[in-house]
């Protein structure tokens, strides 16, 4: 029994835990883990993209001063058993996962080398001498060449590039297609990204020879993924490995997957008998590290005179570079774009097709939001295209096409099922947040100057806080439907939770801490968090897929009232009242009505350290801990609509994002500081999709865009204000209450903006079908409609 | 080639001599050699700002100096600035304004947001983004970062209009 | 600079070498003879050590010269202003004689990259490293400026025109440095601008174009859309002849040869060059006292 007169944790805007360890520079990074006679990898990587690899000439390097030994796939390989990323989709072909190059390099930033010495600086100096001999093999640069038959299979045992396939089918997309009063198409283009995350990856292998115990810390967003991946490679127990995942900065999921590196420093603090580091410099993060939303989307919508959704049909081909990346397989974001291209809009004819191929480029793996902002860029282009066919606006089109209250739950032509989340609400708030009529006034009064203004919408749905009942990828050898939580007083009275999630910024050790306390009656600084380490939980995986807040968040509140009653039982006894008396209020345990009180740690103390306090058959059910799961089924819809406005010199053709309002609904809130902080960095990030960032490779497999030079991500003068509402519509299935969010502004930012520069060139005819809309992208577009009009 | 050579470092008021190679860089230094890690390594090529430190009290990038150029100066780091029970202004207001999330930009953005209060001009909000485009963060979107700054150098400057 | 991920360039660490600091110019001139084309001056580091990072660079010897006080004056002269080729960005920025003389200077470096680098960076490292996309470069050549260069047999003075000779390449030899940089005073009454464009805040330009306007004299220059920092003659008699700026502004796209990169191809450069032309002309116009 709570006190209702209490003032609640949940939706107060809490200022995190984490930041006085992380504001005077006390947080603890993989790199800054210091283990005595630590020994440090430097990597050589392949320089070309596609090549047998003939003789490695490493004798110079070797007499190096201060080296090792240098490693490659013949010396290592062998050690373990190569991971393999599963699936039950059909016609789907696996990739093995091996720490150096078998024989064979498939992109260039492929490890090939690793050199072990004293210091990262004597590891290079011996890297720059190693001379390797490659076999030149033909070099699939593109998509399109991946899924024809002009090239042979690249990796061994394959019938061909394409790693997996699948069709969508809902309806008859073709014969409703033909009945549309209004037919828009085109074909889409999102190019490569990689995420970027402040931190390089970095990880740090300890074997105890004693114990035959490997520790692991990882720089992960999925510590548990990581330690049962290692425990299959090496054969042994999964009590003789623990992965830790430290502060951890950013990931936005680059630190989702099994990498190779993992494995080497592994297998080298195994063979060597010392810890080994090895830290990833910023020019590997552009070349090695897992890049993803490289998606040709070809698409057509057709809708009726009123502008109602008849029919959606699409050919997607993902490029998932050179592997299926482990766990996730390379279905991942390409299945996700077919998944998600319908919205959230009534729409009952929907054939899709899609292919994910592989290419000579680094491998795909997650960043934030997945296939999501692919399908939305292309079913947000669509939707505003045949609005302009047919002379309405943009925000009446979508709002005509949501999914109305008494339509839900309403299964979409992937086979996904939307949940009553507030599609038209956040429209709608959207709408008053930016200033809707008055931003129009504000467009009228510049093209009557001649300026290039544009107003631009992306509204959009997703699937977040999965159950077990939803995978990611059919078939892929992991579970991400379940989280555990055990919470425990000790003999102090302090308070322990232990969570199987991996917190990499969004606050989680604030958050979770909001909603026991809230259950417990006690402040968030009574409470410890654990994550982000194997060995203080029985299973786990980690954090991603806006996953944690649903499950770990819906686990936390089941164990801190499973803990609740405990407490309340053995407080009971000790006040000699009835379990229903007891309340827990700032810490103290109270009879209610009474003036008899308990601190925590007067009942942990009793029930511990007191012999004899509690009779026998007492004290078998007594001790102060809990521990639940939580299975939310299926997930939660979580969603938003972005509007941006942008201004275009006419001259010049650069882009100025000048303001962009969103209005997401992530059901209950629990911190408002942290859901605003995680819009406005996804929206940031989306800056970087619609304008800015692209990796780029040439025909030979080089990639070009190899330092934050020419990777070029937003900073704070090329992000705008930002006005956020949040709808709030409780999620009805979930306990809390929660929608997961963290994702939203990559998939509804980079939409909105293109469609607003489409907006602001709607005068010259020109259709914005890639993203990003770089300076130069324009001006070829730009000379192209003028080449046409002549 | 060449040996190592003995550097003398001033770093948060303490001095530090060490053996290294003259190669060493500063961001290195701090965080290897003296176990000051709260300087962080994002690029090594003077782009993202998250290895910020002051020389002298005005901001530098720690991964283009060398450790010996520091030398007969004062460096600063963000260890320098306050104590989890004692934050500083600046400290403070990231805190209440969420300025910060994975924290790994943050050490180099406070360093920046230092030296920016200590010239004590009065910015605009285009121009206090001008002045932290040379730190880049991943997480926040900068929003919460120009508030607190903005709120610190109002502070700071006495809050006359 | 986009740069191709090479065999054994991969990896971000100086390689080693020896570090050693001058006292005085002639000292550190007399290191470069020495080492004959072994050694690097070392001044803010801003462009040498990210090279020295990336391995692009592997010099035996860095010779520190960041605390030669010689070169780090700013002096008053009868016919202008001489600055010491180890002035840092900042110096110049926070100098009142430079705001009030050549508040030109002041407008370009603000758009030098970031505090952090404008704090080190100094003017000849800037000018010696020779970006034909960076500012200094270009203010070198539309200033007028006249550079010393300090070698073993003394100084010998080079107009800016003649300094820069190709990109990332001047006409220093091996055992020269730059010491200082004389610009003459504006004319009377001059109009100037400056304007670039960048991707980001900071960015190397894409192209920039700066104008000195007053009476018969006219400077026009470009950064960015040349293999060095080019003054376009053609542009500036066409103007100081009352001609049209869109005939300028052609002038210009005729004499640049930009090149084609990753950011930007050589004609949206060629295109950029002529608008930000016809701005800084109509503005240094406007400007005139």
């Amino acid at each position: 029994m709570t006190s209702d007169l209490r003032p609640k944790l949940i939706g107060a805007r809490v200022q995190r835990v984490e930041d006085p360890r992380l504001l005077t520079g006390n947080g603890e990074y993989v790199d800054d883990i210091k283990l005595p006679d630590t020994l440090h990898v430097a990597i050589l990587r392949s320089d070309h993209a596609h090549a047998v690899i003939g003789e490695i000439d490493k004798a110079d390097a070797e007499a190096m001063p201060g080296v090792i030994g240098i490693f490659t796939g013949a010396d290592v390989n062998g050690l373990i058993k190569a991971p393999t990323a599963f699936s039950r989709m059909p016609k789907y072909q696996a990739t093995p996962l091996t720490p150096l190059a078998d024989g064979r390099v498939r992109y260039v930033g492929e490890p090939v080398c690793a050199v072990v010495a004293e210091s990262r600086y004597l590891a290079e100096d011996a890297a720059a001498l190693i001379m390797v001999d490659y076999d030149p093999l033909p070099v699939i640069s593109r998509a399109e060449d991946a899924a024809s038959d002009g090239f042979a299979p690249m990796h061994e045992g394959h019938e061909s590039n394409i790693l997996v396939q699948r069709e969508f089918r809902k309806g008859d997309a073709a014969e409703a297609m033909a009945g549309a009063a209004a037919r828009v198409s085109s074909r889409f283009r999102m190019y490569r990204r990689t995420p970027v995350p402040m931190e390089n990856r970095s990880y740090l292998a300890d074997y105890d020879r004693g114990r035959r115990k490997l520790t692991l810390w990882s720089s992960t967003q999925v510590p548990g993924v990581i330690r049962d991946a290692l425990a299959e490679a090496f054969d042994v127990p999964g009590s003789r490995v623990r992965v830790v995942a430290p502060d951890v900065g950013g990931g936005f999921g680059s630190k989702t997957s099994l990498y190779p590196e993992e494995l080497l420093v592994s297998i080298l603090a195994r063979k060597l008998g010392q810890p080994v580091k090895w830290t990833s410099d910023r020019l590997e993060d552009l070349t090695a590290t897992s890049q993803a939303f490289d998606e040709t989307v070809t698409a057509e919508l057709g809708v009726d005179a009123d502008g109602r959704l008849l029919a959606l049909t699409a050919e997607i081909l993902g490029d998932v570079g050179a592997q299926s990346i482990y766990p996730w397989t390379a279905a991942l974001e390409p299945m996700q774009v077919a998944g998600f291209l319908p919205g959230p809009y009534v729409l009952e004819n929907y054939a899709a097709s899609v292919k994910a191929v592989a290419t000579n480029k680094p491998p795909g793996g997650p960043y934030r939001g997945v296939g999501r902002p692919a399908a939305c860029f292309v079913i947000e282009r669509l939707m505003d295209m045949a609005a302009k066919e047919l002379g309405m606006d943009p925000a009446e089109i979508r709002r005509r096409n949501f999914v109305q209250p008494d339509q839900f739950p309403y299964r979409i032509g992937s086979g996904i099922v939307w949940d009553r989340s507030g599609f038209t609400e956040g429209l709608e708030g959207a709408i008053e947040a930016i200033g809707y009529e008055a931003l129009k006034a504000e467009r009228e009064t510049a093209r009557a100057e001649g300026r290039w203004f544009g107003i631009g919408f992306a509204s959009y749905a997703e699937l977040t806080g999965l159950g077990s009942r939803m995978s990611a990828a059919p078939g892929m050898p992991i579970n991400t439907g379940t989280e555990t939580a055990t919470i425990a007083v000790d003999a102090t009275g302090a308070i322990t939770a232990t969570l199987g999630i991996a917190d990499h910024g969004q606050g989680l050790g604030t958050t979770m801490r909001q909603i026991i306390a809230d259950e417990l009656g006690v402040g968030v600084d009574d409470i410890t968090v654990v994550q982000g380490d194997t060995d203080a939980i029985t299973h786990s995986t980690g954090t991603y897929a806006s996953r944690s807040t649903v499950l770990a968040g819906g686990a936390s509140h089941l164990a801190a009232r499973a803990l609740r009653e405990k407490i309340a039982t053995a407080a009971a006894f000790m006040l000699d009242v009835t379990p229903g008396e007891i309340d827990i209020n700032d810490g103290l345990v109270e009879a209610v009505g009474t003036n008899k009180r308990l601190t925590l740690a007067e009942v942990g103390n009793a029930v511990y350290s007191e012999m004899g306090r509690f009779p026998p058959e007492m004290r078998q059910d007594l001790d102060l801990t809990a521990t639940r799961f939580y299975d939310p089924q299926f997930g939660t819809t979580s969603s938003a609509t972005h509007i941006a406005a942008v201004e275009i010199d006419p001259e010049t053709l650069m882009v100025e994002v000048k303001r962009i309002a969103i209005a997401e609904d992530c059901g209950r809130v629990i911190n408002p500081l942290i859901v605003d902080g995680q819009v406005h960095g996804g929206v940031a990030q989306g800056i970087g999709v619609a304008l800015y960032e692209e990796v780029i490779h040439d025909e030979n497999g080089q990639c070009l865009s190899a330092s934050l030079v020419d990777y070029v991500v937003p900073s704070a003068p090329e992000v705008p204000p930002m006005d956020v509402v949040h709808i709030e519509a409780v999620a009805e299935g979930t306990e809390g209450g929660y929608r997961g969010m963290g994702e939203g502004g990559t998939i509804g930012a980079p939409a909105a903006i293109a469609n607003a520069i489409a907006d602001a060139l709607a005068h010259l005819g020109i259709e914005i079908t890639e993203v990003p809309v770089t300076p130069e992208r324009l001006y070829r577009l730009l000379k192209n409609a003028e080449a046409s009009r002549a | 080639m060449t040996g190592k050579i003995t550097i003398c470092l001033k770093v948060n008021g303490r001095t530090y001599e060490r053996l290294a190679e003259p190669r060493i860089l500063l961001s290195d230094f701090l965080r290897h050699e003296i176990n000051r890690t709260g300087t962080h390594v994002g690029c090594e090529h003077g782009v993202c700002g998250a290895c910020t430190v002051l020389i002298d009290g005005e901001s530098v990038r720690s991964c283009l100096t060398l450790a010996v150029q520091a030398e007969d100066t004062e460096v600063t780091t963000v260890e320098g600035l306050g104590e989890v029970d004692d934050l500083n202004l600046l400290q403070r207001k990231f805190r209440e304004h969420h300025a910060l999330q994975c924290g790994f930009c943050t050490p180099g953005m406070l360093m920046t947001a230092t030296d920016i209060l200590s010239r004590r001009q009065r910015l605009t909000e285009a121009e206090l983004r001008d002045a932290l485009s040379g730190n880049i963060c991943r997480c926040t979107g900068y929003e919460h970062i120009v508030r607190a700054v903005a709120e610190a150098l109002e502070e700071t400057l006495g809050g006359q209009a | 600079m986009h740069r191709q991920f090479r065999h054994g360039e991969q990896n971000v660490k100086p390689p080693p070498f020896s570090y050693v600091r001058a006292e005085s110019v002639e000292h550190a001139v007399t290191l470069l003879r020495q080492h004959d084309g072994e050694a690097k001056l070392l001044a803010g580091g801003q462009s040498l050590m990210p090279m020295l990072n990336f391995r692009l660079l592997a010099p035996e010897v860095l010779i520190d010269i960041s605390r030669l006080d010689a070169l780090r004056r700013i002096e008053e002269t009868a016919g202008g202003l001489t600055i010491g080729a180890g002035v840092r960005h900042r110096q110049l920025l926070e100098s009142p004689i430079v705001a009030e003389r050549f508040p030109l200077l002041g407008e370009a470096m603000t758009h030098v990259a970031h505090l952090a680098i404008r704090n080190r960076g100094t003017i000849g490292g800037s000018i010696s490293h020779a970006d034909p996309a960076a500012e200094l470069p270009m203010m070198m050549v539309l200033l007028d400026a006249v550079i010393d260069v300090t070698g073993p047999d003394g100084v010998r003075q080079v107009e800016a025109a003649e300094f820069f000779e190709a990109a990332l390449t001047t006409c220093l030899e091996e055992d020269e440095m730059v010491t200082a940089i004389h610009l003459p005073w504006l004319p009377a009454g001059a109009g100037t601008a400056f304007t670039e464009i960048a991707r980001r805040h900071g960015d190397f330009a894409l192209a920039g174009a700066g104008a000195v306007i007053a009476g018969g004299d006219v400077r026009i220059a470009v950064m960015g859309v040349h293999d060095t920092p080019l003054r376009v003659a053609a542009a500036e008699e066409i103007i100081a002849g009352n001609g049209s700026i869109d005939d300028a502004v052609a002038a210009v796209r005729e004499a640049i040869e930009p090149n084609d990169d990753l950011q930007a191809s050589a004609d949206y450069r060629r295109h950029l060059a002529g608008v930000l032309v016809g701005r800084v002309i109509r503005l240094a116009m406007e400007r005139r006292a």
